[in-house]
Formats: structure tokens, sequence, C-alpha cells
């Protein structure tokens, strides 16, 4: 190794003899003043990401589900009761003899999918989970009830919880969907309160929260077919068929592409023959009636005709059809006390605007088939949105939380978006009336109407391709002014639309407003 | 000898004009950790209890004891030492006796003759001890001589402790850490920590103006006078190679971090450290390559929340617990000690303490005790400056920098600033190694501190400074 300077500054060194501070050696102390402001540096960081988790994140982190301390503050304080908006006691807890406590729930095999269950072997689920920390009685507290809480014995203060849920529309719901797959969304449009909610085969979280009977329960429960785990109503995708002709209106009305008086000349004779879309034929022929009359819009949602609907999307254009239906909670997990899948118009990536493939697919995609996907509660607003002039309320399972001086907060109303003008919403609302009502709808969807009142709503038949039933769908809402409920209703491979979920709707819608009117009188 | 021999016999003199001086200052402090520690006792038990109660205060009453027994040996015997460090330890020892009496007893048992003793008995047992040697150190240290004269000695010392745990180590947590002595167990590598310091401090005293002024080159290139940095760099390499192999990253990373700002502070040259942190950067891709363990920490560190009841789950629930703790804490026993039979977090008593601070005494807490390293950082960088010369600054503001960056490092790692890597968060976390060193670090820091200590050598001539065996000639 070369050390060309280092001969040199040792014979300096020894003519120089002087010590360090002397000779020019750098001074100590201004190197330790350096390293000193790095170590406050880093420290400064360390204080700021500190507080980051403890100020930012707190809240974040305490309630998240997987958080232990949720499971630990349960095993010291009996978690608070789930009721609903009666004050029906739907889940509570029970403190056991020898010293473990125990979920009970009403029995009512639809409360599974909605509550979850609460199981010292399997945790928490579904609402159970989602509400834990509100439950356990971390939720919710200010920094002063903080303060206070470490002056308290009792560091927890578990509250009650209060869904907008009606046990009694719940359980009739669920009887009549009863051996049947699907899901049942009942919201009041007015106020985005979820009034059922049932996903079916249900199961009685009971059994899970039963340690005698929780393991031979989550086992038969988690290999069943039929996934009654699963939450179809916020969790299940489907086609939705013909009901995503709502959201096409939406778009296509409140864009101002087309009138409610817009007529496609060729839509007549293209009912025999197919509409030619890119060497595609869009097929309908299932209203032949209508003959030669070149439809107009709200003749059209009457009969259900795709192919007016197929010109519709191709008019409105793949970037303004699925623009609008994100305004309607497409495209993201929907806001919701439970976690939603995210409902799509299409798969996306392809060249078009929007995402679509070819025009082919946006033609399909605008009477619903093609790569459109829904979960019921997405149709359920859908429908809430049209209810109520356009005006989107905030979805809410829980309304209320009670904390244990029985006092109550209530949880909004509270508007989430404002989705097109009234004007159009009542277009589309009359459009669904007489599609119910008038003599050529009712084939389709009369059976869907609640008898005495006016009702709007539009049937779905999702073909899902290859033998076998198509989904059956009814959305609507009653009465179609000033409405106090609006449905979804899916049927799992149960045929037409207007055979089976119509009659099922029109039951649900009927059975509310007969129970608002005893409530009411 | 001779001089040597004359110089003890002149500290020899110096013990019997003992003159007591009172250090007011320090009692104020140490009054009001006192109170703190009571008030924090006090809570603590009520909580447990579930009404008023000052509880069993057995255990910190006679740390309390422990503390001022010190502080009267400093008074009695006249040193004119910094008053603030002992405080600040005795607070810091405190929280940690109080967070050990609020975890699970079980965590740790030992058992001598019949009796089994708990966590709580046993870091008391320690702090004690720690105390006892703080102030044995700090009383009977009057001359540096012994650490400045044998460096080289010290450093095989330490690279052979080392390499002991190498050969007869136990493992702890995937690492090889422990070495034993009977039913004793401790981790050397706390006390290689100091050794290295000491060490270092002494090498560059000797050689930091021929690093800060003189360069190699290498073409166009003027580098660092590479031949004077082999015996550090060879020793320091040595040091890390060992403690890496044992998969001790948290020492690793504390010896190179101490070593670079040594390197700064004795020769003011941002080069060293620019080159430094490029060898660090490329060590750690070739760490992160080589070993698994090293992988899976930075997976970790990135995302904690791809295997939360696997690697995650350390780090996870460290973040759960800064989070419920918010800005003041759940109070002392009212956090989460253990869920479901095992403990909230795994490690909570050493390496994720802090976690369990932050969440019972929350951010305010929290805060505090980030607060109290600092002031240590204060406390010796201000004795460094101070300094009568090279070997003492230099060995002050080393000792300093381990306590100091060895907090940051686990502390940050509790955070998920920087990867975690285990190691103790000085004077907190349970263990009887990382107190004992801990305490040697801060008793020799304070008869640094002493102004009556013995006045160092004179300067020896230049142009031997390299030459080591020069000086014990000397």
């Amino acid at each position: 190794m070369r050390l060309p300077r280092s001969g040199g500054r040792s014979g300096r060194g020894r003519t120089g003899r002087t010590d360090g501070l002397e000779t020019g050696a750098p001074r100590i102390g201004r190197s330790v003043l350096r390293v000193a402001g790095v170590l406050g540096l880093v420290y400064v960081l360390l204080a700021g990401s500190l507080t980051y988790w403890q100020v930012v994140q707190a809240d974040a982190l305490t309630l998240n589900p997987a958080n232990p301390l949720i499971q630990a503050a349960q095993e010291t304080t009996l978690p608070g009761e789930i009721l609903d908006s009666r004050g029906t006691v739907l889940a509570k807890s029970v403190r056991l003899s020898n010293g473990s406590q125990l979920r009970q729930y009403l029995t009512d095999p639809s409360l599974g999918p909605l509550l979850g269950y609460r199981s010292a072997m399997y945790g928490t689920a579904g609402l159970e989970a989602a509400e834990d920390g509100v439950l356990v009685g971390l939720a919710g507290q200010s920094e002063s009830d903080l303060l206070l809480r470490k002056l308290r014995f009792r560091p927890y203060q578990p509250e009650d919880v209060v869904l907008g849920i009606d046990e009694r529309l719940q359980a009739e719901t669920e009887r009549l969907m009863a051996g049947r797959r699907g899901a049942v969304v009942a919201i009041d449009p007015s106020t985005g309160q979820i009034l059922a909610l049932v996903s079916s085969p249900g199961f009685d979280p009971n059994a899970i929260a039963n340690p005698a009977t929780a393991t031979a329960s989550f086992t038969r429960l988690s290999s069943d077919a039929a996934s009654p785990l699963l939450d179809r109503a916020t969790q299940g995708l489907f086609v939705p068929g013909s009901v995503f002709k709502l959201v096409t209106s939406i778009a296509a009305l409140g864009s101002g592409t087309i009138t409610p008086q817009t007529t496609y000349p060729d839509q007549p004779a293209e009912e025999k023959t197919g509409f030619l879309v890119d060497g595609y034929r869009v097929i309908d022929g299932h209203h032949p009636f209508t003959g030669n009359i070149a439809l107009n819009y709200t003749q059209a949602l009457e009969v259900s005709c795709n192919i007016y609907f197929a010109h519709v999307g191709l008019a409105l254009g793949g970037g303004r059809l699925v623009q609008w239906a994100e305004r309607l909670g497409f495209g993201a997990p929907i806001p919701f006390d439970l976690p939603t899948a995210t409902s799509q118009v299409t798969s996306g990536g392809g060249p078009l605007p929007g995402g679509f493939k070819d025009q082919v697919e946006l033609a399909n995609a605008a009477y619903g088939q093609a790569q459109v996907l829904v979960t019921p509660l997405q149709m359920a607003l859908v429908a809430s949105a049209i209810a109520n002039g356009g005006v989107l309320m905030q979805p809410r399972l829980v309304i209320a939380t009670r904390d244990q001086n029985g006092t109550t907060h209530p949880i909004g109303p509270s508007q989430w978006r404002n989705v097109v003008d009234p004007a159009t919403a009542s277009t589309i609302a009359n459009a669904m009336e007489q599609a119910v009502s008038s003599a050529w709808g009712a084939p389709f969807a009369g059976l869907g109407k609640v008898p005495g009142v006016p009702t709007a709503g539009k049937t779905g038949t999702a073909q899902l391709g290859g033998s076998g039933e198509p989904h059956s769908w009814f959305v609507g809402f009653a009465p179609v002014k000033g409405a106090k409920i609006a449905v979804a209703v899916l049927l799992e491979r149960a045929g037409s639309g207007a055979t089976e979920a119509a009659p099922l709707a029109s039951k649900v819608m009927a059975d509310y407003l007969s129970l608002q009117q005893a409530a009411g009188s | 000898m001779t001089a040597a021999a004359a110089r003890n016999a002149r500290s020899g003199v110096a013990r019997f004009a003992i003159r007591p001086a009172l250090r007011r200052r320090e009692f104020g402090l140490l009054a009001i950790v006192a109170a703190t520690l009571v008030v924090g006792h006090a809570s603590l038990a009520s909580t447990e209890a579930g009404r008023l109660t000052l509880g069993d205060v057995h255990l910190l009453g006679a740390y309390l004891g422990a503390l001022l027994v010190v502080h009267l040996a400093f008074v009695v015997t006249g040193r004119r030492m910094d008053q603030v460090l002992l405080p600040v330890v005795a607070m810091l020892g405190g929280v940690s006796l109080l967070v050990m009496e609020r975890l699970p007893q079980d965590l740790v048992v030992q058992r001598f003759g019949g009796h089994s003793f708990g966590l709580a008995d046993l870091q008391f047992g320690w702090l004690v001890l720690s105390l006892v040697l703080l102030g044995v150190l700090a009383i009977l240290v009057r001359s540096d001589n012994w650490l400045r004269l044998y460096k080289y000695t010290w450093a095989a010392a330490g690279i052979a402790l080392l390499l002991a745990v190498f050969v007869f180590g136990r493992d702890v947590n995937g690492a090889q850490l422990n070495l034993c002595l009977g039913p004793v167990c401790g981790q050397p590598s706390e006390l290689v920590k100091v050794i290295l310091v000491v060490f270092m401090a002494g090498y560059l005293a000797d050689t930091r103006e021929l690093l800060a002024r003189s360069s190699t080159r290498v073409g166009p290139v003027r580098l660092p006078p590479i031949p004077y940095l082999i015996p550090m760099g060879a020793m320091l390499g040595i040091a890390l190679g060992v403690v890496a192999f044992q998969h001790d990253l948290g020492s690793a990373l504390l010896y190179f971090l101490v070593f670079l700002f040594l390197l700064y502070i004795a020769t003011a040259r941002l080069t060293y450290v620019v080159l430094g942190l490029l060898v660090f950067l490329a060590g750690s891709g070739i760490l992160y390559e080589l070993y698994p363990v090293v992988r899976l920490r930075v997976d970790i560190w990135l995302n904690p929340w791809a295997d939360p009841q696997g690697a995650g789950y350390q780090t996870l629930r460290a973040l759960y617990a800064f989070g419920s703790g918010g800005i003041l804490g759940t109070g002392l026993g009212a956090g989460l000690p253990s869920a479901g039979g095992a403990p909230a977090i795994p490690v909570i008593q050493s390496d994720f303490v802090f976690a369990a601070i932050g969440e019972e005494l929350g951010l305010i807490g929290a805060l505090a005790i980030l607060a109290c390293y600092l002031v240590i950082a204060e406390r010796g960088l201000r004795i460094a400056a101070t300094a009568q010369d090279d070997f003492r600054a230099l060995l002050a503001a080393g000792l300093t920098l381990v306590v100091v960056v060895q907090a940051a490092i686990i502390v940050g790692g509790n955070l998920r600033v920087v990867p975690l890597t285990g190691i103790t968060l000085p004077f907190v976390s349970y263990g009887g190694s990382s107190l004992v060193a801990n305490a040697l670090v801060v008793g020799l820091l304070l008869a640094l501190s002493d102004r009556g200590v013995e006045p160092p050598p004179p300067p020896r001539p230049r142009g031997r400074a390299f030459r080591s065996a020069g000086e014990r000639i000397r």
C-alpha cells in the first residue's frame, strides 16, 4: 500500500511536538456539539412517530378487530347488547357460574350472517367483529373520558348497539326466504336505515357461540356448499340482469343523453332480427305485444326492453356509465357497518372509455349482463336513491349506541351522495311504477305490487350462461311518493324475476308497511 | 511501573483527606424521582386491588433506600461529580421496577436455594447490584490509566468474551447470546459494548490527528489514511462479525453506529461518516441476502400486516399497545399484560418494554422516558466537551452514545421507524447484563465528570502515536 503522505506527516509531527489541541487537530467540543444535534434530531423523530401511533392512529389501532385488547377487555367486562330498532334484544352476554361468559342470540337463522358470532373458540365475525370496540367499551371515548378512565377502577365502558333492523320484519323475511339461496336488503330511503338484511341460508349464531356445539357447528357450516357463513347481502357479487337498467337510466337521463321521450326508430325491427353490434346480436323478443311501436324510455323500462337499453348504453358511452355508477357506490367498497364487496360495471382493462373491452360489452352491460356484478346492498341503494329524489343517504345498520347510563347516542342520518336531480329521479320512479302497474308492465313486475299501495319496481332475470336457472331479482320501493321502504331481492338461480323475486319483495314491503301502520294507529 | 506506583500513592493520600460536600441538586432531583415513583406505585397497587391502597412497597422502598445510600456515599466522600445523571438513571430504573412489578411475574422465574424469584424480585436484585456498582465505580475510579494504557488488552478480552459465547453460548430467541457460569447467565455483548468504547477512545485519542489530517491517495482519489484505520477496523470487524454470526443484530448495529459517531467526533471528517454509511448499506445488503433472519426483519418492518398471526405478530401487538395507550395512557396496571394466558407482546419485559410504557403511561409517559435519554445525552456530551484531554473526551462521548444510541435503536424498532433488532432499553428492560453494563457506563461517566479526579498524563511526544508498544514503555 502506498502511503505518500503519512511519512511526511509524521516527520512534521515530530518537529511539531505539541499536543493535539494546538497542532490543529479538530476540536472535539465542536464535533461533540454536532453529534448532540444529530441525536436530538433522532429523538425528535422518535417522539414524532410515537405521537403518530399514540394520537393519530390511536383509534384505528384500538378498534382494529385483531387487537387483543378487545378480547381481553371482554374477559373482564361483559360486552354490550345488540338491539333492534324497537329494543328487542338480538344478542346479549351472560356470565356463567364457572366464570366464563356466553353470548346468547335470539333464535333466527338470518341473524347469523348479519350479526356474525362471538365465540371463545372462533373469535368474532360479522357485526360482532365490526362493532367489537364499541361493544366491549373501547370506542367512542373522548380524551377527557380517557383521563377519567385512568381514575376509574373499571376501565371499560361497554355500550349497547342499536340496529335499524325491525326484528319482526327480519324474521318474516327469513321465513319467506327459507329453503332458498339469496338475499334481501330493505332500507328506509329517507334515512338510510337498514330495516332488514337477510342472507339465506343463514345459521344460528348460538351454535358457534356455545362451546359445546362450536366445533361441530363451525366445521359443518364452513364446509357447507351453500356457504351459510357468507353474508350474500353485502359480500355476494351477482349478475344483476335487468335491474341494472335503473343504473343505466340514472346515467342516461341524469347526463341528458336521453330524455323520457327518446325513441330508437330501428328498435321495433331489431326486436325480430336482433340488434347487431360489431357482429354480435343483442336479442330480445320477450315483449312481442309492443309490435311496431318505437318505445320511449318509460315504455322501454315497463317491458324491460334490452335493445332499447343497449342503444342507450352505446349513446351514453362507457366512461359516463361507469362514472354515474360510481356515484351510486360502484367501484369501491360501500362505507358500511359491515365489510362490503365492490360492485362493478366492467372488469376494466379494456381500451374503451370506462375500461370496456368493446362495444359489445358496453351494449350488454347497459342492460345488466356482460361483466356487471353487484351486491344486493348496492341494488337496494340504487332503489333508495331513486325513491329519495336522487339523494342517497348513508346506509346504516347501527342507528345508535347506548351507554351504561342508558343514554342513547344516535348515529346519522346523514346524506352520502347527491346522485341525480329530483326530476330525473321522479321520471324513473314513475317508469318503475308503470312497470309494476301498467298493462304492459304487469306481466313482468306486477307481482311486485303491494296491494293498495302505489309501488315502484323493476325485475331482473340474470342470464348466467350455460344451463341452469337465471338469478331472479326485484328492486323497488313503496309507496312511490314518500317511500318508506326500498328493497332489493335476489334469489340465486331461482328463475325469472317476475315469478320469484317480485312476489317475495311485495310481501316484504307489505309486511313493513302494515307493521308501520299498526305502530301508527 | 514506578510512575504508576507514585500515582497510586497520591490517590491514596487523597483518600485520607475526605471532605464531605452536600449535593443539593442531586438530592432535590432524587426527591422528585422518589415522589413520582411512589405515586406510580400507589396507582399500580390501587388499580390491581380495585381500591385506593399503597400496596406492597417493600421493593420500591428498598430501591429508594439504595438510591439514598449511593447519594449519601457521594456526599460523604465529597465527590464533585455530575448531579443529574444519578437521578435520571434512578428514574429509569424505578420505572423499570414498576413495570416489572406490573407484568406477569412468571415471565422470568429463577430458583435459588429452594426459593423462587419472579420478574420484579430479580429485576430489583439487578437494579440494586447495578446501583452499587455505579456508586463504587464513581467513587473509587480516581485515574483512567487502567483503561487508557491497556486498550489492546481490553479489546482482546472483549473479543475473547464474544468468542466464548460463540463456543459455549446458549440460544435465546434464535440468537446465540447467553454465556452461563453456573446458574447465572449473562449476555457478554452488553459488556463488550463498554470494552469496545474504551478501546476506540484510546485508539482514536492516539491517532485522531493523523486520521483527521492525512489521506491515502489512490490515483486521483484522496481517501482517509487507511493504514491507520486498520487496527480499529479489524477490531470492530471481528466484533461485528461475531455478533452478526450470532444473529445479535441489535448489538452489531449499536457497535457500528457508536463507532461512526466516535470516529466523527475524533476527526470531524464527514468523509468517514459517508464511507461508513456506504459500508453499512453494503453490509446490510449482504446480510439481507445471506440471512433469512435479516430479510424477515426487514419484511416485517415494511409490512407487518402481511402475516399478522406469524411474523408480524410482535410488531403489530406493540403498535396496538401504543394505540390503546393514547395520550394519557391507561394507567399503570390497567393496560393489557396478557391475552389468553400469554403475554400480549412477546418479550414485553425486555425488547418491547417501551411498548408497555407507551400503553400504560401514554404518550406523556413515553415522551418523558425519551426525555430521560436526552438528558443523559446532554450530561454525557457535556462531560465529553469539557474533558481535560482527548481520551477522556472520547471515552465520555462513547459511553454516552452507547446508552443513548441503544435506546434509540430499540425504541425505533418498537415504533416501526427502523427494523426491529433485539436489544434492551437501557436501565428499563429486564435483564442483569444490560443493567450491569449500563451501570458500568454511568459509573465511569460520573467518575470522568469529577473535577477532583487525577489529571490526565501529559501529552506524549508525537510521531509514535501509532506505535502502541511505545505507550507501555512510557
